[in-house]
């Protein structure tokens, strides 16, 4: 008797569930969200926006940048006063000196002033070693207080990138003076109180961070009251969760990974719930290669450029990208200042590639299927960030490519941060990366040349290393705009002729966001978005 | 019972001891020097060997394999696994939270797997030939065969998309809780069903159900004895199945972005942090080993028969 | 033989069978079989739907899914065999030295194969993938470091009851070749349980392999593997669905194959456990240890 009332109620439900299927296709397939509350933007990342000092490097950039602010912007007209509303800069160009905003306040109420400045700029000073790469770092001599809202910084020698290096992400920014503990940050901060837009309201480990509306910004409270920083696994979890409206916002990452694929984005649109809105191209995406390692065939010449000539970045562009990136042929496309340097093209030619081989001694004549050399057989480690389906199947797609002509490329997927530190290790042949962004390129991408978090790896092995960096150390400090350029073509040809940087395609930030969004634009860096000028329809 | 609950606990101690031992060593096999990447982390601009070797010193690398076991031992046990390599944070600080949302799946899984296999096999053990037995038989080994992945995109699709009923990822509501929790016991409530069913079946075979059916129990009240006795088996398979569970929910973690161990683990893994794969390892094995005595304990304590069998 | 027949009377048990052998056999044969090279790429045919050249289409890359679904059945299925093979092998010789020589060398085994025993199948995987880094070497190696133990304690308990066997004793006395007796009457009195052990196992690691592919922690690109093709399809798994489903029944099928034989072999090897046995304890004890066994895959 039992066992009947339980099938009959085990029928009922499964019927239930298969009515409430057809009436659910009559229905929507989620929207942006109800109409009626508060709207606010929750977006989608990947990864855990992690620890917000903004004088150390693992936090998100992304929320960094709504929470803190530097003392000027770069913006595409120039620098621009952000925290600082004047500036002047001493004839020998080593004294700067900065009129702060009188109306700033940190999240908890401190006063924003040059004390805070000198606070901040000394504790980041305190802990150089990790900001190396920013050459600003190593000619900072001093930062005095002239009064209560003028800052002087003096440097040990001319740096023409000065105010660029003071409008980035990191680490020149300002945290409340409160916050420090024991009078430094490099061990950790108590609290985030920065002076932007947003205030982090809560951040909950590989879940959530959700930030408010700085009603007290100086620059006027944003529309925007409320933006959740959601973790979610890359791909079709992310485009599940747009599609139901638990995230209504997504973006290219730090990392330069975007987490939909491209013809999902555009069914998405389609559905008149989202737009996308993609940025000029803002940098490039490119398979850097170890020069530093002699056993390695990469820290060979002729297997980079063979690599380079392998690459079919127009069909890359094509079909991996639906267009939306567009070809790159050099490290920085010619829009970038300095960049025009007249680079020789390289083209996409699989059997120059082949030729370049077996000049270079690669052969396989006993027939085999991969190239050897001194018993060495020609089979070279790529890798790629787990997280980006697009890498994988570009990394494929060349893997396929110069399998034909006789090389072995092993691909392993890796999180972007194990990445990131065999790139500062040199352990790898050959890795993906980006450029780092219009505000950046070329001088901090150059200058990273030379740093060992970043692409001294890269380029320490090649034959001409020591007058690139002779170069690099020159160009930073020249005052002059015309040595500027010709040092910049000299730098650039070295890098291009040398093939240690192989572009792929030209990256832009691509945001995908409510259709009534308004305001959507970009920084000058693919890392930050202004959310404050963001508004809802 | 003292006394095989004493024993059963006495040879838990070197038990324990070994697996440490083993995840100690587990850590060696890593390719990364950790004096490197020591330095690393405090952004040593320049890495020379004469560095790497003070570091080493530093780090007391020098000293004997045992002593530095001692140590890493007792700061374990501490709950001090270190720092994560990419985070910085301390490893606990990441594992411990972690944990805690695994466990809560795991165990309204576990719930769910427990009522559901009790049920099915009870009433399949009951009808047994019958259709409904080997329906549910043959459903439910279909089930077991689809690799889990494949059963949440189904479902997830069906029921977060189509149906819009529930959320299709994340920790958020008691609605979050209930896909990943299907797919789970899905997969496991098949295998130990079957456990209980047969059980079941052996019980209804003994000798004292006869006895009591000769004697003219009613069907009933001897459908009652043999599953109390059934539900013997029962205890002892759940028992076991919590720390399995806890062990296996990597895949649906990873789909649901559970923000759990199986995530963290896997993204670990792909980031190579290290100290959170091994402080992983030895806190599942210490949570395996545990279980597994105590529903070891707890089956001899309602069967006595079992206790010889130490 | 007899084994076989008695099997083949079991209509399912023959049908999965041969699911199994055929799945077996078109791996080994997977360069006659496939109608294309299965890591060709084509960019031109980037997800095109079935044809007549292409069965089942392409994928991402343009590549043949059929040709790459037959190459699957290599890592997916015939390695794991072989993972198993090797962890039957090594726990077959470790369990006769412990089972033969007995006293300490006995102790010390059992402890280590105590401690393998504890640790959770997936936990003992991911550590090593963790350590060694992914890819699909590792996780055989794996899967045979978790699987030896069950083999060898096995192995060990016929080994000691045959040693005592006075046909045994006898030959020992005589002083020949004991050792030789022993062996067959070993391997055949062990191979029941090791069958059991071995395809009850093998359903549930062949999930695994591709539980860990498909978390991008297996098998390397561009090999073919079922798992990794889901992996693949799961960044456009719902702008196209259909690329989830080759893969993904290939998995059911085989492994509700293996399954269901591991059952019928269970059936026909261990009439203990088929007839309805009085000693109710002891049979509870064998069914929980057989638990552990299908759990710690």
């Amino acid at each position: 008797m039992r066992t009947k009332k339980a099938v009959i109620l085990l029928a009922s439900i499964l019927t239930i569930v298969i009515l409430a299927g057809c009436n659910g296709d009559k229905v929507n397939n989620g929207g942006a969200g109800t109409e009626a509350e508060v709207r606010e933007l929750v977006y989608a990342t990947a990864k855990d926006i992690n620890d917000m000092n903004p004088h150390l490097y693992p936090g998100s950039m992304a929320a960094q940048g709504i929470l803190y602010e530097s003392l000027v912007e770069n913006t595409p007209e120039g620098i621009k006063p952000l925290l600082a509303e004047s500036w002047e800069i001493s004839e020998d160009g080593k004294t700067y000196t900065f009129h702060l905003r009188k109306d700033v306040k940190f999240h908890d109420g401190e006063p924003f002033n040059a004390e805070a400045v000198k606070l901040n700029i000394d504790a980041v000073q305190r802990n150089a070693s990790k900001h190396a790469w920013i050459k600003l770092s190593t000619k900072l001599a001093e930062v005095s207080v002239v009064d209560e809202f003028t800052v002087k910084l003096t440097l040990t020698e001319t740096y023409y990138p000065t105010l660029l290096e003071l409008s980035m992400t990191r680490p020149y920014v300002f945290i409340s003076p409160k916050d420090f503990q024991n009078g430094e940050t490099k061990d950790g901060v108590t609290a985030y109180h920065g002076t932007g837009p947003y205030i982090l309201e809560e951040h909950v480990t590989e879940q959530f961070a959700t930030f408010v509306a700085n009603e007290a910004y100086w620059g006027g409270a944003p529309t925007v009251k409320k933006i959740t920083a959601k973790v979610l696994p890359a791909g079709e979890t992310t485009l599940l969760a747009l599609q139901k409206g638990e995230v209504n916002f997504v973006f290219t990452d730090d990392r330069g990974t975007d987490s939909i694929d491209v013809d999902a984005m555009q069914r998405l649109a389609e559905t008149g719930d989202y737009q996308i809105v993609r940025s000029e191209p803002m940098n490039t995406k490119m398979i850097v290669a170890n020069s530093s390692q002699a056993s390695s065939p990469v820290s060979e010449k002729a297997v980079r450029e063979a690599i380079w000539q392998s690459i079919d970045r127009e069909t890359i562009s094509r079909t991996i990208f639906s267009g939306t990136e567009t070809p790159a042929e050099t490290l920085f496309s010619s829009n970038v200042n300095y960049a025009d340097a007249g680079l020789q093209k390289r083209e996409y030619n699989p059997e120059v590639a082949a030729k370049l081989l077996e000049e270079a001694g690669w052969t396989n004549a006993d027939g085999t299927e991969i190239r050897s050399k001194d018993g060495r057989q020609l089979a070279i480690k790529l890798y790629y960030d787990v997280n980006s389906s697009s890498q994988k199947t570009q990394a494929e797609l060349l893997q396929s490519e110069t399998l034909k002509i006789g090389m072995k490329l092993e691909l392993v997927g890796e999180e972007s941060s194990a990445i990131a530190n065999r790139r500062s290790i040199g352990d790898y042949d050959l890795l993906f990366n980006q450029t780092w962004g219009l505000a950046y390129d070329p001088q901090s991408t150059i200058t990273a040349f030379t740093s060992e978090t970043a692409y001294l790896h890269t380029t320490s092995g090649l034959p001409q290393a020591q007058e690139l960096y002779g170069k690099i150390e020159e160009v930073m400090v020249s005052t002059d705009e015309e040595t500027r350029k010709g040092l910049y073509k000299n730098i650039l040809t070295i890098a291009h002729e040398e093939a240690v940087f192989i572009p792929l395609t030209n990256g832009s930030v691509t945001v995908v966001a409510p259709a009534d969004l308004q305001g959507i634009s970009f920084k000058q860096t693919q890392f930050e978005l202004p959310f404050e000028r963001m508004s809802f329809e | 019972m003292a006394l095989y609950t004493l024993k059963r606990v006495g040879a838990l101690t070197p038990l324990l001891v070994v697996i440490s031992f083993l995840t100690f060593v587990l850590n060696g096999l890593s390719p990364m020097d950790p004096a490197e990447v020591v330095l690393h982390a405090q952004g040593v601009p320049t890495i020379t060997d004469e560095l790497i070797a003070a570091t080493r010193a530093e780090l007391g690398m020098d000293r004997p394999l045992l002593i530095r076991y001692g140590d890493w031992l007792l700061a374990s046990l501490q709950l001090d696994f270190g720092d994560s390599f990419i985070t910085g944070k301390p490893v606990w600080s990441l594992l411990g939270p972690a944990l805690l949302n695994t466990m809560k799946l795991t165990l309204v899984s576990s719930l769910f797997i427990v009522v559901l296999s009790i049920a099915l096999g009870v009433v399949c053990a009951l009808k047994e030939g019958k259709w409904l037995d080997l329906s549910v038989r043959g459903v439910s080994f279909l089930l077991t065969s689809m690799p889990a992945y494949w059963l949440a995109a189904l479902m997830v699709w069906y029921f977060a998309v189509k149906l819009d009923l529930l959320p299709t990822s994340g920790m958020d509501t008691a609605g979050s809780y209930v896909l990943p929790v299907a797919v789970i016991v899905i997969g496991y409530a098949g295998i130990y069903f079957r456990v209980i069913r047969s059980s079941m079946l052996s019980n209804l075979n003994e000798d004292y159900v006869l006895y009591g059916r000769a004697c003219g129990m009613s069907e009933r009240k001897l459908t009652l004895y043999v599953l109390r006795n059934s539900l013997q088996v029962a205890v002892s398979v759940f028992g076991l199945a919590i720390p399995i569970i806890l062990g296996s929910t990597v895949v649906v973690e990873n789909i649901f972005a559970w923000p759990g161990l199986g995530t963290l683990t896997v993204n670990s893994i792909l980031g190579r942090d290290f100290p959170v794969i091994q402080a992983y390892v030895l806190v599942l094995a210490v949570a395996f080993v545990l279980f597994n005595t105590v529903s070891d304990v707890m089956n001899a304590a309602m069967n006595p028969r079992l206790r010889k069998e130490l | 033989m007899k084994l076989l027949e008695k099997l083949m009377k079991d209509r399912l048990a023959a049908a999965s069978l041969a699911v199994v052998a055929a799945t077996l056999l078109i791996g080994l044969c997977a360069p006659l079989v496939a109608p294309h090279p299965p890591n060709e790429a084509n960019m031109e045919l980037r997800f095109a739907g079935a044809s007549w050249t292409y069965w089942l289409g392409n994928d991402h890359l343009g590549r043949c899914i059929l040709s790459r679904l037959i190459y699957g059945i290599r890592p997916s299925v015939l390695w794991v065999l072989a993972a198993l093979g090797a962890a039957a092998c090594f726990g077959a010789a470790l369990g006769f030295i412990a089972g033969y020589f007995r006293g300490r060398i006995d102790a010390v085994l059992m402890r280590i194969c105590d401690v393998m025993l504890s640790f959770p199948g997936y936990v003992m995987t991911l550590a090593i993938v963790g350590m060694l880094g992914a890819g699909l070497t590792n996780i055989l190696l794996a899967f045979v470091v978790m699987k030896w133990a069950w083999f060898a304690r096995v192995i060990r308990t016929t080994v000691m009851q045959y040693a005592d066997a006075d046909y045994v004793k006898f030959a020992k006395v005589l002083g020949i070749g004991h050792l030789g007796i022993m062996k067959r009457h070993i391997a055949l009195a062990a191979l029941p349980e090791i069958s059991v052990i071995a395809s009850s196992s093998f359903g549930s690691m062949i999930l695994q392999i591709s539980g860990l592919s498909f978390l991008g922690l297996g098998i390397e690109a561009p090999h073919a593997e079922w798992g990794m093709m889901m992996n693949e399809a799961r960044s456009v798994m719902f702008t196209r669905p259909e690329l989830m489903l080759a893969p993904g029944l290939a998995i059911i099928v085989v492994v509700s194959a293996v399954n269901f034989l591991s059952d019928a072999l269970q059936k026909v090897l261990d009439p203990k456990l088929a007839v309805s046995g009085k000693r109710a304890s002891v049979r509870i004890g064998g069914m929980l240890r057989g638990l552990r066994k299908k759990e710690a895959a």
